[in-house]
């Protein structure tokens, strides 16, 4: 039996059983749809998130004060063992070290005459707006002054900016932050939230003044930014050294932002996974839908199969006649469900802007892929079955 | 027709069809299964943190220094403000009536060594009171005494992991420990308990608060814990933590309360929301199983066709047909739910999933039996006979 008898004998045959063929691509399709959409809100989660991440660029080296494996928790306490502006000076002078940005965070209520504001303080260095992709929407960021003797400069959030001065320019004025006067010398663009910190209810100080408001001996972190010529390795093993050496030992803990984008990609490629998972199980049910349909159909066709046999064709030929109608099942139910994921995913861009989700190639691919090995897998059994009768049988059966 | 001829009827051609209703019966398990199963996984995480919290027992207020102007969103957690909040403000607090203990916390990382070994671990300054609040025991030696209140006394208790990490399985009671820069006596080991709330008490150091003080050299809390009493409104003891902070801080309100009630409350929206969306989910799986029942029904109304057109004949109502071909798709449901719950029960699912995910197979199992049924009670009982298409 050549290709064009055996597709026209699948087609037929589903064709002459049009309603029972379409009731099972539609379940089959719905399968598949749960599972790419769900695969596709996962993928495009990841996405996000890794592009929040990488946002700073990926050449970035993190060190936190104490070594300790709590990721980020570490410099907000105190500390026996602390990270100082000198320490921050000294990396600065690594070669093919870009940016030095130390950091010390708090809360205090900035005033400016009747009017005062309980925001987050963020003590940096002066590069901090390059190496964070802040823009300046009036007046410059903190210069670069020497780290050890900083001058009383603040540069405004957005909405600090709104709320204290609300459309007077600020640039020039003084704010009170704590006990001590600062003259505001910039304010910076509205920049939104990253990781739940929203950087527009936010000021910048510089990072020796941070200490002081604060009354801290230790930075709570240095990010550094390192050119693309160093491999992070490289980077961290020469910063690594250099704290070594002033410190006498390793009391620091220093994290790469590979590190970071490793652990942040496994976690998420697990939750598209469960939801991958999850969406599985109706394409499961959508499995069972084709074996039950094609057994019946191998029962009703019994004396057809008998027949063919008689004529001389084989075991094989029946068992892959009805495999290839478990197949085509299962492939137009797979682009069916793309074509519904399509739809959905348009409503959701629709609807909900905001929500990040992601159809790639990939996954269209993967799920038509996918679609075909199960119709494969559920047709196995129903060919196996058709494939053992005996002609004899199967023609006394008419 | 008695319901028994029904039943009759309906297992004729279940018993007919063996396979096929065996593969139906496994669709519509799967789908009831996968409902309850998930549901309970959620609701199993929702239980983890109410007991988490609630195992604690009492109520518990937090004050943390800062304050942020937005509300909503997340609380101040850098722990660093111009003004500190001192063992001053907490020893205050404590007067406040409904307030039970007051926990005042300084936290750091420092090392603890103890001969070669050293580790670098997360140290918390506090009082006896924090081992009632946090509902702590020690499995060997004392919790830090009365006197740790006010006095910088050189002991220290170890979490169970910091003790084998130092000591491996020798004794630790009354050994030296040098923290950071100071020697300490240890005095107790907490006992074998996991992570609580986040916080893994067993890779811990407690020391008294004024040792923390003077090793940290900084006299601002991180936090303070108080438990109130069960019969106290907490929200005018937050006003009231409010205000008298207040007083003492010339007028400037630069702290935070956050009730470990509204966490949970939050926590537990979240949790619930998570749990309803993967049931959703999970029900698409129902879906696709009506979605089959529909298919077999009609492939069975039409196999049917000859004994319908005889039931017809000998004056069956176009009614009684329906029902026939309803309540087969029914007692599929039935069954099948029965095999899923019997597979998922022994999980402990929430009390709403079994009768949720019941209704959810029972709608789509009517919603897609009623058109097969209508098919065969509109067929033509002349032509049915003859098992003829109309």
């Amino acid at each position: 039996m050549n290709f064009r008898d055996s597709s026209s004998w699948v087609f037929r045959a589903l064709w002459m059983q049009r309603t029972r063929t379409l009731l099972t691509i539609v379940g089959f399709s719905i399968g598949i749809a749960a599972m790419v959409v769900l695969s596709a809100l996962g993928e495009g989660l990841r996405v996000f998130v890794l592009n929040e991440f990488t946002q700073f660029g990926s050449h970035i080296i993190a060190v936190n004060p104490g070594k300790t494996e709590t990721f980020g928790v570490g410099g907000l306490l105190n500390t026996t063992r602390p990270l100082s502006l000198n320490d921050a000076t000294a990396i600065s002078q690594l070669p093919n070290v870009e940016e030095v940005v130390p950091l010390v965070m708090g809360n205090a209520k900035v005033k400016h005459n009747q009017r005062a504001r309980y925001t987050d303080v963020a003590g940096v260095g002066g590069a901090a707006d390059k190496a964070w992709n802040l823009e300046i929407a009036q007046g410059r960021f903190l210069p670069a002054d020497d780290l050890q003797r900083a001058r009383a400069l603040v540069v405004l959030g957005s909405k600090v900016k709104t709320e204290l001065f609300g459309g007077v320019n600020p640039v020039g004025r003084f704010v009170r932050i704590g006990s001590e006067c600062y003259r505001v010398i910039g304010v910076v663009a509205p920049k939104g939230e990253f990781l739940g910190t929203d950087l527009d209810d936010m000021v910048f100080i510089p990072a020796g003044k941070g200490m002081q408001l604060f009354n801290r001996q230790s930075l709570m972190e240095i990010d550094i930014f390192f050119n693309p010529r160093s491999t992070s390795e490289a980077m961290a093993d020469k910063i690594s050294h250099l704290l070594i050496e002033r410190h006498g030992f390793e009391d620091f803990t220093l994290i790469t932002q590979d590190q970071v984008l490793i652990t942040m990609d496994n976690i998420l490629s697990i939750l598209t996974f469960a939801g991958t998972g999850l969406g599985a199980i109706s394409l499961l049910v959508g499995a069972v839908g084709i074996t039950t349909i094609l057994m019946i159909t191998v029962t009703e066709r019994t004396a057809e199969v008998g027949l063919l046999r008689a004529l001389g064709g084989t075991t094989q030929t029946v068992r892959m006649l009805f495999l290839g109608e478990a197949l085509v099942l299962g492939l137009i139910g797979g682009i069916c469900g793309v074509l519904l994921v399509a739809f959905l995913l348009l409503l959701i861009y629709l609807f909900v802007p905001g929500l990040p989700v992601a159809l790639s190639p990939t996954i269209v691919l993967g799920a038509l892929g996918i679609s075909m090995v199960i119709g494969l897998l559920a047709g196995s059994q129903p060919a196996a079955s058709a494939a053992k009768m005996t002609p004899i049988d199967a023609l006394r059966a008419e | 027709m008695r319901l028994s001829d029904q039943f009759s009827f309906n297992r004729q051609i279940f018993l007919r069809h063996k396979v096929r209703t065996g593969l139906l019966l496994l669709a519509v398990a799967i789908g009831v299964a996968s409902v309850i199963l998930l549901t309970s996984l959620g609701e199993g995480a929702r239980g983890y943190m109410d007991r988490e919290f609630s195992a604690l027992g009492n109520r518990i207020l937090i004050v943390l220094p800062g304050r942020k102007e937005t509300t909503g969103g997340g609380p101040p957690i850098y722990g660093a403000a111009p003004r500190d909040l001192t063992l001053e403000d907490a020893n205050a607090l404590g007067r406040i009536p409904g307030v039970l203990a007051v926990a005042p916390i300084i936290a750091g990382t420092t090392t603890v060594a103890h001969s070669s070994r050293s580790r670098e671990v997360i140290t918390l300054g506090s009082s006896d009171k924090f081992f009632g609040v946090r509902q702590l025991a020690v499995g060997a030696g004392r919790i830090l005494s009365s006197r740790s209140r006010s006095e910088p006394l050189a002991v220290c208790v170890l979490g169970i992991k910091v003790k084998r990490e130092l000591f491996g399985s020798s004794r630790a009671l009354g050994e030296w420990v040098r923290v950071g820069d100071r020697r300490m006596r240890v005095i107790g080991v907490l006992e074998e308990r996991g992570e609580s709330l986040g916080l893994d008490m067993r890779d811990m150091l407690l020391i008294p608060v004024r040792t923390a003080e003077q090793l940290f050299d900084s006299p601002g809390l991180f936090r303070i814990l108080l438990d109130i009493a069960p019969s106290a409104d907490s929200d005018k003891i937050q006003e009231k933590i409010l205000k008298l902070i207040r007083s003492r801080h010339d007028g400037e309100e630069d702290v935070t309360v956050i009730s470990q009630d509204s966490m949970l409350a939050a926590f537990d929206n979240i949790l619930a929301t998570l749990t309803m969306a993967i049931a959703a989910i999970s029900s698409i799986s129902l879906l696709v199983a009506g979605i089959l029942i529909m298919n077999i029904s009609l492939i069975s109304v039409s196999q049917r066709r000859q004994e319908i057109g005889l039931l017809k004949a000998i004056g069956a109502s176009s009614r009684q047909i329906k029902q026939l071909f309803i309540g087969e798709s029914l007692l599929l449901i039935s069954m099948g739910s029965a095999l899923g719950i019997g597979f998922a029960f022994p999980l402990q699912p929430p009390n709403w999933a079994v009768p949720a995910a019941l209704v959810v197979a029972f709608g789509t199992g009517l919603m897609f039996s009623i058109m097969p049924a209508k098919r065969a009670a509109a067929l033509d009982p002349v032509l049915a006979l003859r098992g003829l298409q109309q």
